[in-house]
């Protein structure tokens, strides 16, 4: 019988007491797992789905909830600007492109985003391309004229059912101006695959606000400089201005970043108490299973088993113990990571639950030199054990 | 003979001694002179090698290709990992004070290879260094620019001060 066939007829020995000290090392690591996973996977997520305009001007107030309701449609949209600094915007000579954004109610959830033609229109600067799976885009209507034709984004076509050529509204105050589909988007892996786009006519025409105001309202305007560098001039200027405020994207999720980043060091230092909790389980654990089992090991001792292979038998065992909670925690995190991961995707974060953390096997491999090392108490005990001692008769 | 064998085991020590002085003192200062041969370029330089007839000037075209040292705000005019962003001599949220926001005179193009991990603040000032060109270039991406830095690497620079048109460094100032 090799060492290892011992640890293990042991460990089958202890079944109930081995599982749960696997499973108390496994939901350490699948908790840190996850944690690594989803806190990797929202950023990245942040990342992906950045817009690839440089500047974002809307009303003033927060520039978070700003960014966060015009590109990620994660919160509620600020109070309205007017068209006219779209047009002003438009013919500045420093702005390449202009797009209009008007942020309205929702169809079973799937924001409303009223904007033109050029939201989808394809530059060499931009990372994200639109194409059609069916259809076609609404067209750009004049706002006497709206045809409240809609296009859909590839998750709201999916989660609502709807198809091209359907009607549909939401509110009775709604069905006076039912949206027809018109285009089906393909997947973006971006928050637009959770909207309904429509025409600013459209948007203003189902508004009875709206319909009856000259200056028509709108919530944002996502600007491209043609040269970068004239970016903080035109921020500066939109922000000095009392009506508007001006946000850089990248700037507020960089914000977002070094708060989740104060947040990622209390929940390191949360792991580690839950970490060293879990190694002082297996050490419990290990040692009371020594102590249990003093007149076998003196037995064996009796029976010729040398100090060092009784050594070897307890820090095998502490090490199985290690690696299959360790792989098991892998394997869980990755699982719970999914299920958090659709969870997360309603919120408009597509987290990718397959994703790889270089962190990962160093965590697998420290849980199993820890995990050993956590059986070495009780293996020295069961080293020192004396035969004569513990072999006493029992009565 | 005895006494020769001692005096011979001294010695051996004492070069012995001697190589790991050399080592232990000599090598983490030559290590650590490194950064000094960095030269460090200000944006008051910047301007003034386009002030004569709007090109850049012989002297600033010296530094291309070469690695330079260079401190300003961030811009982050590019994606939220800051594999690009700009770097300006103004920050990029004085809104109701200081100075009005600079050109591309004063901005200089910043390209990193991979995401680069910093606390963010538009108020602070950081070191970039890196692989250093001048001269208008324009690519599909990020247009026009006049001044890059490619390779980009990025650290905090604390106490930093901003060199404006007329000023120049002391003769001391380390990058």
């Amino acid at each position: 019988m090799t060492i290892l066939t011992v640890a293990l007829k042991y460990l089958q020995g202890r079944l109930v007491a081995s599982v749960l000290t696997a499973v108390s090392i496994a939901l350490g690591v699948s908790l840190v797992v996850v944690s690594v996973l989803l806190a990797r996977g929202i950023k990245e997520s942040f990342i992906a789905g950045a817009t690839d305009y440089n500047l974002v001007v809307g009303a003033k107030g927060s520039p978070t909830q700003l960014v966060l309701g015009v590109v990620f449609r994660m919160d509620l949209a600020t109070p309205n600007i007017e068209y006219t600094t779209y047009r002003v915007l438009q013919q500045d000579p420093r702005v390449e492109v202009a797009v209009p954004i008007g942020l309205g109610d929702a169809y079973q959830g799937f924001r409303y985003v009223a904007t033109n033609s050029a939201y989808f229109a394809t530059y060499p600067w931009r990372r994200r391309t639109f194409a059609l799976s069916a259809g076609r885009l609404f067209a750009d209507d004049p706002p006497k004229d709206p045809t409240y034709e809609a296009v859909l984004g590839a998750e709201a076509a999916g989660s609502t059912g709807l198809r091209i050529g359907d009607r549909f509204y939401e509110g009775e105050e709604m069905a006076e101006y039912p949206l027809t589909v018109v285009g089906i988007l393909r997947t973006t892996h971006s928050a637009d695959d959770r909207a309904i786009f429509f025409s600013l006519s459209s948007y203003w025409g189902m508004n009875e606000v709206a319909r009856g105001l000259t200056v028509k309202p709108l919530t944002a305007v996502l600007i491209r400089p043609r040269r970068l560098s004239d970016l903080p001039s035109l921020h500066r200027e939109l922000n000095v201005s009392a009506e508007t405020q001006a946000v850089l994207p990248s700037g507020v999720l960089l914000t977002i970043f070094n708060m989740m980043a104060v947040a990622e060091d209390v929940l390191a230092m949360i792991l580690a108490i839950v970490g060293i909790i879990v190694l002082l389980y297996v050490l419990l654990s290990m040692y009371s299973a020594t102590l249990e089992r003093k007149r076998e090991i003196a037995t064996m001792r009796a029976l010729g088993a040398r100090r060092a292979t009784v050594l070897g038998i307890v820090l095998v065992e502490s090490c199985v113990l290690a690696v299959v909670g360790g792989v098991g925690g892998v394997l869980g995190g990755h699982a719970v990571a999914y299920f958090a991961g659709s969870l997360l995707a309603k919120s408009g974060l597509a987290t990718n639950p397959f994703l790889f953390d270089p962190l990962e096997p160093v965590v697998l491999v420290s849980v199993i030199l820890l995990g050993t090392l956590a059986g070495l108490l009780p293996a020295v005990l069961a080293y020192r054990t004396e035969v004569a001692e513990n072999l006493a008769p029992l009565s | 003979m005895h006494r020769y064998r001692r005096l011979k085991r001294v010695i051996r020590e004492f070069r012995v001694w001697r190589t790991a002085t050399f080592f232990l003192l000599f090598v983490p200062s030559v290590l650590l002179a490194g950064p000094d041969e960095i030269p460090r370029l200000t944006f008051a330089q910047l301007v003034d090698s386009i002030r004569a007839d709007s090109a850049v000037t012989e002297s600033i075209k010296s530094y291309n290709g070469k690695e330079v040292a260079i401190q300003g705000f961030i811009v982050p005019a590019g994606p939220p990992d800051l594999s690009f962003f700009l770097l300006s001599r103004v920050s990029a949220l004085g809104n109701y004070c200081c100075e009005a926001p600079v050109g591309q005179d004063e901005t200089v193009y910043v390209f990193a290879e991979k995401e680069v991990r910093i606390t963010y603040d538009p108020l602070r000032i950081f070191k970039i260094v890196g692989a250093f060109e001048a001269g208008m270039r324009s690519d599909p991406i990020n247009g026009p620019s006049l001044f890059r830095i490619r390779n980009a690497r990025v650290e905090e620079a604390l106490g930093a001060k901003i060199f404006k048109v007329g000023e120049v460094p002391a003769p001391d100032t380390k990058p």
